[in-house]
Order: structure tokens, then C-alpha cells, then sequence
């Protein structure tokens, strides 16, 4: 099928062209769905109430049928990649929890259940070395900060935040 | 003793099928609830379900959807609904660590604990509030009023959005006053515009080739689906174990608190205790873990209690969940109905006992609970790679598409149908470029058909 440009729409990539025959079957079954519902139980239901709401129904349902036949004629427009976290990934990740407004913390603060959590995912060690360079940085950029008298800019506030990503809320 | 027996074979029946249909609903993201939960609650209502039924129905719906909206958020980074949204940030972090299932089995398990403490609560504080009940009847023009300025500020947009609140009010009473004269009267239309609304305007701005080149990518969205690790036996793990002594009593905590405050946005109530949380926790992997957990805990929690504490205490939508998503527990014409001249309500509120109340609020979890739980611990991640390589996100538009159109004539023909266009055009783009949220307008819905009735009647005009 032809394809037109990609654009986001409601929160996710969607193909223009795509977009429009999806919303041109959407309308059509389900509308159709409905009246045709409602033309053929008006004359089979004797309370028009009970006979419009089976209507609906059938209405609805016409809607998850529109939406499955534009699954099946419309690809998704994502990639999804299988693969655990990069570990180069980690290290920008490490940065950004530095940055956390609420501190980095200390692993001997941390429960033991905790602990063992960090441990069971290979984490612990992770945490406990990035502790370990905060404190070493700490003691160098504080002892440099004394000798020049100024306080010395953190690395952190010139890194990228990764995982900062726009919510509508 | 037959119809008790009748009543709660209609609750358990629609509770598991409430339970089932959403679970599977909160897999996929841009579900938000009002959108789903609302119209089909509607149809319950209307095919005639006993009230144990309906009611057992929403409620075992929304407790589902809110467990598996977190499978999507921890394994993909999509939301899956609106209140998954302020679980994004820490879920991320958890999913580039490498450890996205820590991050959904909190989830889960922070939102099964806040479940079973809220329902309890919820009709607590409501029997509480009942006594004042009559008052708030008579007074509900004005306290719809207040409660509509006090969303609205709370909102994104601040002042923008009270101020916003005369216009858009205003645009309600023009609409019905022009369906009034060709005898179409309308309410789930507007419902369905407000919560349809971000869609709607989105469609429009494609249209549009001056909005069009903000919308515009040069390539497909990448999304990388982490390997999942099981490490439990059996089929039903204890959410006990999966949470620390200190996340548990967060969960507690947080739950009992936004089990009582039911009167703002649900959005915000998880935002706000979930920063209360994050203040009080001094590592950072721990810090993400308990917020993660207790902000899930509090999508069901105060989505419970909104929905539960109007609707005993008052039989008012005086919530923004009463006023959006369970808005057709309170007003279903011809079924249920709130008259706006008279303050008289005739629907779940008068049918139902608070023990009533208790004990299907109950049942409700615990189905959700059955069949959300286990699905979302041991499923999740061929479930979400199904939902993220299967179906298009053109599908899911062709659906909510469809939606409008049939719950449009439905309700009023070409009339219902352009109102849905109309509120949805307004309030979606007064969403995106003021703050102005979904709630805040439910709340503007409720000040145009009971405070503006009532503010003529005064004045005399």
C-alpha cells in the first residue's frame, strides 16, 4: 500500500496515508455496525430502549472488528529491539541519578532485603563503585575548592539526561 | 436469600468480565479509562445488569486496568493510560538499569496491597461524610462550583485554567441550548469529547499544514523490550515478598491517605505523594523501587476512592473519576439520573447499601486480583511485544474513531456527533497549549448543567 509521511498523532508515530484509510474503515464498520443493528432490532425488540442499547453493543463491537482489520492491514510503526541494557548506557545513567534532586545516597542506609535484591541482580556492585568514585571525587574537588578558594563546577550539570522524556500530564 | 444469591452471581459474572476485557485494555497504551471505562460501564447500565452488577463491573474494571498499565510503562516506556504517565520517569531509569521487571513487579504489587486497603477506607470515610449528605445536596450547585476553581488551579495550567473555566462553560450552555431546539439532550457526548479530546485536536493539527510540521518525524519510533527474569515458583506470587518492609508501609500509607482526599485529580494525588515519598528515601535505587511502588499502589487507591466516596456519601459525581470515568454510575438517563433543578438523585446511590457497597467493592478487587495479578507477574513481556509488534497505533485511532461516531449518534444523532467534535476540538487544544486537563473540564461540565441552572434561578432571569 502506498505510504505517506510519518507524523505523531495521539502519543505515538502513525503513517499519514495510513492514518487516513485506518479512520475511513474505523467509521465505516462501526457506523455500519450500528445502524444496521439499529434498523433490523427496532423491529425485533419490543422496548425501544433495550433495542437501541443492543444497538450500541453491536456498535462497539463493530469498533474492536475496525480495529483488528486495520491491525492486520497496517503495520505498527515502531521498532522494538530485544536486548538487555547497554551497558554504555549505564554509565550516562549513573550521571543522571547523580544529578537526582533527592541525592544519591548510601548503600549501608539501604534494608537488607534491599541489599540482597541489588545483589541477586548483579547491581550491588555497580552502586557500590560509583559510591565509592563520588567519595574519592568528593575529598579532590573539596580539598581543590579550599586551595583556590572557589568552588568547583560539578561534571554532572554538563551531561545529558537520558531517560528526561516529555509527558503530556 | 434468591435474589442475594441472584445479585452476587451478577456481581461475580460481570466483575471477572470487567476483569478480563481490561486487563487485556491496560496492555495497550492511548487506552485512556474515560474513554473505555466510561462507555462501556454505560452499556452495562443501560442493558439492564442489576445494580450489583454494574457496580462490581467498573470497579473490577479500573483495579484491572490499573495493574496491567504497568506493563506497557515498565517493559516498553509507553504509558499505558493517563495515571501510568507519572510513573514514567522512575520506570525508565529502572528499564536502562537492566531491571524493568523489578520495576512492573513493584508496580503490581504496590497496586494489589493499595486495592484492598482503599475499598475498606473508601466506604469508612464515606459513611462519615454521609450525615453531611443532605447539605451537600441542597448546596451541590455551589460546591460543584468551588470544587471546579479548586482542580482547576491545581491544574498545569494554574490561573490560565480558572479563567479558561467561563469559556468553556459557557460553550457547554451555548451547546445544549442549541440541541434543546432540536429536543437532543445530551451528557456522555460531552463526557466522551472532554476525554476524547487530545485526539481529536492531534487530528486536526495533521490537517492543518501550519501545525502539521510540529507533528511531522523523519523515522519510526525505537523502543527496546527488555529480557524478563522470573524468580519465583507457582503462578500467584506473594506481593509481600516481592515489596521491603519500609515500600510496604509506604503502600499503606499513601493508599490510606489518597483513599480520603477524593476530591482532586487523580493525576496529581499520584505526582504529589509520590515526590512525599521520594523525599523520605535517601538511596536512589531504593528511592525508585518505594515511589515506584507506592505511586502505582495510588493510581487504584484514589481512583477507588473517588469513585466510591461520591457515590455513597452522595450519589454526586463530585470527583473528577465520579465526574469522568464512573460518570455513568451516577447519571445513565433514562436509567440514572442526578436532576439538576431539585439536587434528587436516583441511581447506584439509592440502590445500594454502604455494606452493599463493602462487600461488592471487595468482590471487585478481588476478581481483579485474580485474573490482573498473576497475568501481568507472569505474561508481561510476551504480552507487551505482541501489543507493541501486532497493533498499529492506526488501528487503535480506526477504533476510538469509531468509538465517537457510534456513542455520538447513538446518543444524539448529528447532533451528539458534532458536540463530540466541538467540546473535543476546544478542550483538547486548551489541554495542550493551557494545561487545561480532562478533569478540570468534567468539573466545567458539572458547573454548566447544575451551577448555571441554579445562578439563573437566582438572579431571576
Amino acid at each position: 500500500m502506498k505510504t505517506g509521511q510519518l507524523i505523531e498523532v495521539w502519543g505515538d508515530t502513525v503513517d499519514s496515508v495510513h492514518l487516513g484509510w485506518a479512520m475511513a474503515i474505523g467509521c465505516a464498520i462501526s457506523l455500519g455496525a450500528f445502524l444496521l443493528a439499529n434498523h433490523i432490532l427496532a423491529g425485533l425488540v419490543a422496548a425501544p430502549e433495550m433495542a437501541r442499547a443492543y444497538s450500541m453493543l453491536v456498535g462497539l463491537a463493530g469498533c474492536l472488528v475496525s480495529g483488528a482489520v486495520c491491525a492486520r492491514l497496517f503495520p505498527p510503526k515502531r521498532e522494538v529491539i530485544d536486548r538487555a541494557a547497554d551497558p554504555a548506557w549505564r554509565e550516562t545513567l549513573m550521571a543522571e541519578l547523580r544529578s537526582e534532586p533527592g541525592g544519591f545516597g548510601r548503600l549501608a542506609d539501604l534494608p537488607a532485603p534491599t541489599v540482597a535484591e541489588l545483589k541477586e541482580m548483579g547491581l550491588y556492585d555497580l552502586f557500590a563503585a560509583e559510591e565509592a568514585a563520588q567519595d574519592a571525587g568528593r575529598d579532590a574537588g573539596g580539598r581543590k575548592a579550599a586551595l583556590h578558594g572557589v568552588p568547583s563546577p560539578s561534571p554532572d550539570a554538563l551531561r545529558s539526561e537520558p531517560a528526561a522524556r516529555g509527558a503530556r500530564a | 436469600m434468591e435474589l442475594l444469591l441472584s445479585d452476587i452471581l451478577w456481581a461475580a459474572g460481570m466483575g471477572l468480565l470487567g476483569a478480563v476485557l481490561f486487563a487485556a485494555i491496560g496492555l495497550v497504551s492511548g487506552t485512556d479509562e474515560t474513554t473505555t471505562i466510561a462507555p462501556l460501564t454505560l452499556l452495562v447500565v443501560l442493558l439492564g445488569v442489576p445494580p450489583a452488577g454494574v457496580f462490581t463491573f467498573f470497579l473490577a474494571s479500573a483495579v484491572a486496568k490499573h495493574m496491567t498499565h504497568a506493563v506497557p510503562t515498565a517493559l516498553l516506556g509507553i504509558p499505558g493510560d493517563t495515571m501510568a504517565i507519572p510513573l514514567m520517569q522512575q520506570a525508565g531509569v529502572l528499564r536502562n538499569l537492566g531491571v524493568p521487571h523489578i520495576a512492573l513487579r513493584k508496580m503490581v504489587s504496590g497496586a494489589i496491597i493499595a486495592a484492598f486497603v482503599s475499598v475498606p477506607l473508601a466506604v469508612l470515610f464515606a459513611v462519615l461524610l454521609a450525615p453531611f449528605g443532605p447539605a451537600i445536596t441542597k448546596a451541590a450547585p455551589w460546591i460543584f462550583v468551588a470544587a471546579a476553581v479548586i482542580i482547576a488551579y491545581f491544574s498545569a495550567g494554574r490561573w490560565a485554567s480558572v479563567v479558561a473555566l467561563f469559556p468553556f462553560v459557557l460553550v457547554i450552555v451555548a451547546l445544549q441550548g442549541l440541541t434543546a431546539k432540536f429536543g437532543v439532550k445530551l451528557s456522555i457526548s460531552y463526557f466522551l469529547g472532554i476525554a476524547i479530546g487530545p485526539l481529536v485536536a492531534d487530528l486536526f493539527s495533521v490537517l492543518s499544514p501550519v501545525d502539521r510540521k510540529r507533528i511531522a518525524r523523519d523515522k519510526v519510533r525505537s523502543f527496546a523490550l527488555a529480557p524478563d527474569v522470573k524468580s519465583w515458583g507457582g503462578y500467584f506470587p506473594n506481593p509481600f515478598k516481592v515489596l521491603d518492609a519500609s515500600q510496604l508501609r509506604w503502600t499503606l500509607g499513601t493508599a490510606a491517605i489518597s483513599s480520603a482526599t477524593f476530591v482532586f485529580s487523580p493525576v496529581a494525588m499520584t505526582v504529589l505523594l509520590g515526590e512525599v515519598v521520594g523525599s523520605r528515601v535517601r538511596h536512589v535505587y531504593h528511592r525508585m523501587t518505594t515511589v515506584l511502588t507506592a505511586r502505582n499502589g495510588v493510581t487504584e487507591s484514589t481512583y477507588i476512592a473517588e469513585a466510591l466516596i461520591p457515590l455513597i456519601a452522595f450519589g454526586l459525581p463530585l470527583s473528577p473519576v465520579a465526574a469522568g470515568p464512573a460518570a455513568p454510575l451516577f447519571n445513565a438517563p433514562p436509567r440514572f439520573t442526578v436532576d439538576a433543578a431539585t439536587g434528587q438523585v436516583n441511581n447506584l446511590h439509592n440502590l445500594m447499601t454502604s455494606w452493599e457497597f463493602l462487600g461488592y467493592g471487595l468482590l471487585a478487587v478481588v476478581l481483579a486480583a485474580l485474573v490482573s495479578y498473576p497475568f501481568a507477574m507472569n505474561y508481561a513481556r510476551s504480552a507487551a511485544a505482541l501489543v507493541a509488534r501486532r497493533l498499529s497505533h492506526e488501528a487503535i485511532i480506526a477504533t476510538f474513531s469509531g468509538l465517537i461516531l457510534v456513542i455520538g449518534v447513538w446518543e444524539g444523532g448529528l447532533m451528539g456527533l458534532l458536540v463530540i467534535l466541538a467540546i473535543g476540538l476546544v478542550g483538547g487544544l486548551l489541554y495542550r497549549t493551557l494545561g487545561f486537563n480532562t478533569g478540570v473540564q468534567f468539573m466545567g461540565y458539572y458547573t454548566a448543567v447544575l451551577t448555571v441552572p441554579a445562578l439563573t434561578k437566582l438572579l431571576g432571569v
